[in-house]
């Protein structure tokens, strides 16, 4: 009785061993026969916080990768998209990025969609040699230099000293400045203040609050009191509106007191408006011309490009694209044109040097241009100021 | 057959098996998930020491994995020390965090030392946030080499296996000593009766200094490891979840055993990578797996509760004395 016992032990050990063995072969066996595919991997939040965000850039994704699929793919090759969801969470981040290099064996990586999981994953990167271009907009995913790693949205380094630029030329000298202290504020802040100083801007109340704060009141008193002529609120949380109303309620929004308020990409969302109402009625912001395609001219490549990606994306999804589905757009479409430059049998390596040579490519986000010390791609060209009015956005000028 | 026959088998047949299956398997990701899996268990092998022999609950060990891992990176990326050496120092640091940690355990029991070591935990991950200098805060920590022994480095998915399920190896050998020997029968005393234990001549304070000081040096290892085979830590690796996990795996595996948690590792750290390593299998099956993971580890923990009290190990134990 006791033997036999062990004989099944054995004989599911022995089991367990040969079925692996039979999955490794079957991995080599499927890479001979599937060389003819381009496999691109993304790595995408399609579960967790940044589940929307996931969402369009893999919907931005596959509308994109079917439709050079039926245009003959690269030089007849045609690209296969591999997605991992990283549940917004770094170390699912690096099981996945890890999975594409290595059991996919992708040239390149599509990602991730948030900056923690972007930065997560620069390690199974960097020693597999392949690029990644991240589609979140933290400005350590470039400042932090990578050879190998590229970056799609506009990122704090230029929206930052555009909208000083513009408060500077809106006549004021003393600024107030209000920062979270989580990610998209805490990764702005030392820029601004090093901007702010390059621009001879004073910035005379310096105020942060934690993600989750209910009450601001407190930093916008010292704010009211230190006679800034401006208030730059940076923050991509949802305590903006907490604030924008704290701010009405001490009369900093309109009448003899009143304040203009400033921000950045980080307004550039729907809820903000409207949860705001009349509390962010003039707020002005800088983001991406691409917010309002006919910012770039009907006659414009920039706006061909931006409005006919919209108007496929409305097709299939019967909803526009948010800039985030437009980020991923962007990775795409540098990942194709590389492979067009680099040819269809490009390693990693080659990609990624097919994607440092981008010069000139109008994308969503605007006309990309990587060197081997940008890797950003976009300037202050790209940007545009817009002001809220009845709860919506407007081009400011 | 005799039990001590049967267990010397089970443990030359596991023991050629792990050593050997980078022999069969070819696909590099499955040998780098079958490394996480030696990782977790080092750290488990830790936990099991310290809860599962001694009774000493702990919900801050991730803490400790964060502290060696930070710590051989910062040597070994930063301050350009040899490898061998940071892992070392790795040891060295977490096992003084052990001893830290060990002091509330002298005085706290149960639910209060539960929440003290969570306290750590948290402590450890906001450290590791705003020490930016150190760990390069929120945005993690890159840059980390390969293990090197002088000119000798280890890069290829099979060396990376080998070395650390070497490491393993050498701590259940040593967690099997401990176990085997005086100190293993003082651990199960305490984990009986504390007063108990005191009574019959146990030095009580040594016994949970030491139990917290080799189950943080085990799970410091861990860290460093990860570090340097990863290349890339980040706070978010080392929360209070990860700890929670580490204790669900060594509860699930059962206490008063090593087998039994080791089990328990391998099949829950698999359960994450399910679509990975069943060709398979529908991508829909697999992400509600991965949605549900906690869910099932939740469950597992409370069906091991109620119905099988000492874990796998206890089922285990219950069947063959029944044959």
């Amino acid at each position: 009785m006791r033997n036999a016992r062990w004989v099944v032990a054995l004989a599911l050990v022995v089991s367990m061993t040969v079925g692996m063995s039979g999955c490794g072969a079957q991995g080599t066996q499927g890479d001979s026969k599937t060389a003819e595919p381009i496999k691109l991997g993304a790595v995408l939040s399609l579960t967790g916080t940044y589940a929307a965000l996931g969402t369009a850039e893999k919907q931005a994704l596959e509308l994109e990768s079917a439709r050079i699929n039926k245009s003959g793919g690269i030089d007849g090759h045609p690209i296969e998209l591999v997605i991992e969801d990283d549940a917004t969470d770094e170390a699912k981040a690096v099981a996945a990025a890890s999975k594409l290099i290595e059991q996919d064996e992708v040239v390149a990586i599509l990602g991730a969609t948030g900056t923690g999981q972007s930065m997560a994953i620069r390690g199974d990167v960097d020693r597999a040699q392949v690029p990644q271009i991240s589609m979140a907009g933290g400005t350590a995913i470039t400042q932090q230099f990578d050879a190998n790693v590229f970056q799609t949205p506009w990122s704090n380094t230029i929206v930052v000293p555009f909208v000083l630029d513009a408060i500077k030329k809106s006549g004021v000298s003393q600024i107030a400045l209000i920062t979270d202290t989580g990610g998209y504020g805490k990764d702005g802040k030392p820029i601004i203040e090093a901007s702010a100083a390059e621009l001879g801007l004073k910035i005379v109340a310096n105020e942060t609050f934690n993600p989750g704060d209910t009450d601001m009141t407190a930093q916008l008193t010292k704010i009211r009191a230190s006679g800034a002529k401006a208030v730059l609120l940076w923050t991509a949380g949802k305590e903006a509106t907490t604030i924008m109303k704290n701010a009405q309620g001490l009369g900093m929004r309109d009448g003899a007191t009143a304040v203009p308020f400033f921000g950045g990409s980080g307004q550039a969302r729907l809820e903000f408006g409207e949860g705001s109402g009349d509390a962010a009625e003039g707020f002005t912001f800088g983001t991406g011309k691409s917010l309002v395609s006919t910012n770039w001219g009907p006659d414009s490549e920039e706006f061909k490009v931006v409005s006919d990606f919209a108007k496929r994306y409305e097709a299939a999804y019967g909803q526009a694209p948010d800039i985030f589905a437009g980020h991923a757009f962007d990775a795409f479409l540098i990942v194709v044109n590389a492979l067009k430059a680099a040819g269809p049998d490009a390693d990693g390596a080659a990609i990624r040097d097919a994607i440092e040579a981008t010069n000139g490519l109008v994308g969503f986000a605007g006309t990309f241009t990587y060197s081997a010390t940008d890797h950003n791609g976009l300037t202050t060209e790209d940007l545009s100021l817009y002001r809220f009015a009845g709860g919506m956005w407007e081009p400011a000028e | 057959m005799s039990s001590r026959r049967a267990r010397a088998i089970v443990i030359v047949i596991s023991t050629l098996t792990i050593a050997l299956l980078p022999l069969v398997v070819q696909d590099r990701f499955l040998l780098k998930i079958f490394t996480f899996v030696g990782l977790n268990a080092l750290v488990v092998v830790g936990i099991s020491l310290l809860f599962g022999y001694a009774g000493q609950v702990s919900l801050g060990h991730a803490g400790f994995v964060g502290l060696g891992a930070y710590t051989a990176a910062f040597l070994v990326a930063r301050l350009d020390l040899p490898w061998l050496l940071a892992m070392v120092a790795a040891g060295l640091v977490t096992a003084l965090g052990g001893m830290v940690l060990a002091v509330p355990s002298l005085r706290l029991k149960g639910h209060y030392l539960a929440m003290a070591t969570l306290g750590f935990g948290e402590l450890m991950t906001l450290g590791f946030k705003e020490a930016d200098f150190v760990t390069g805060g929120v945005n993690g920590f890159s840059g980390v080499p390969f293990p090197s022994v002088g000119a000798l480095v280890l890069d290829t998915p099979q060396q990376l296996y080998w070395l650390v399920w070497s490491v393993v190896g050498v701590a259940l050998l040593l967690a099997g000593n401990i176990v085997a020997s005086r100190p293993g029968r003082a651990m199960r005393a305490l984990h009986g009766s504390e007063l108990g234990a005191q009574a019959s001549g146990v030095d009580v304070v040594g016994v949970k200094v030491r139990a917290f000081v080799l189950s943080a040096t085990f799970a410091g290892l861990s860290g460093a490891l990860y570090a340097s085979i990863v290349g890339f830590i980040s706070p978010s690796l080392f929360t209070t979840a990860a700890s929670v996990t580490f204790l669900a795996m060594a509860v699930i595996g059962g206490s008063n055993s090593l087998a039994g948690p080791l089990l328990s590792v391998v099949l829950l750290t698999l359960l994450e990578y399910l679509d990975a390593l069943v060709p398979g299998i529908s991508r829909t099956t697999a992400e509600v797996i991965q949605a549900y993971q906690a869910d099932i580890y939740g469950l597992a923990i409370i069906a091991v509760i109620l119905f099988a009290p000492s874990g796998l190990a206890g089922m285990w134990r219950r069947t063959r004395s029944t044959v």
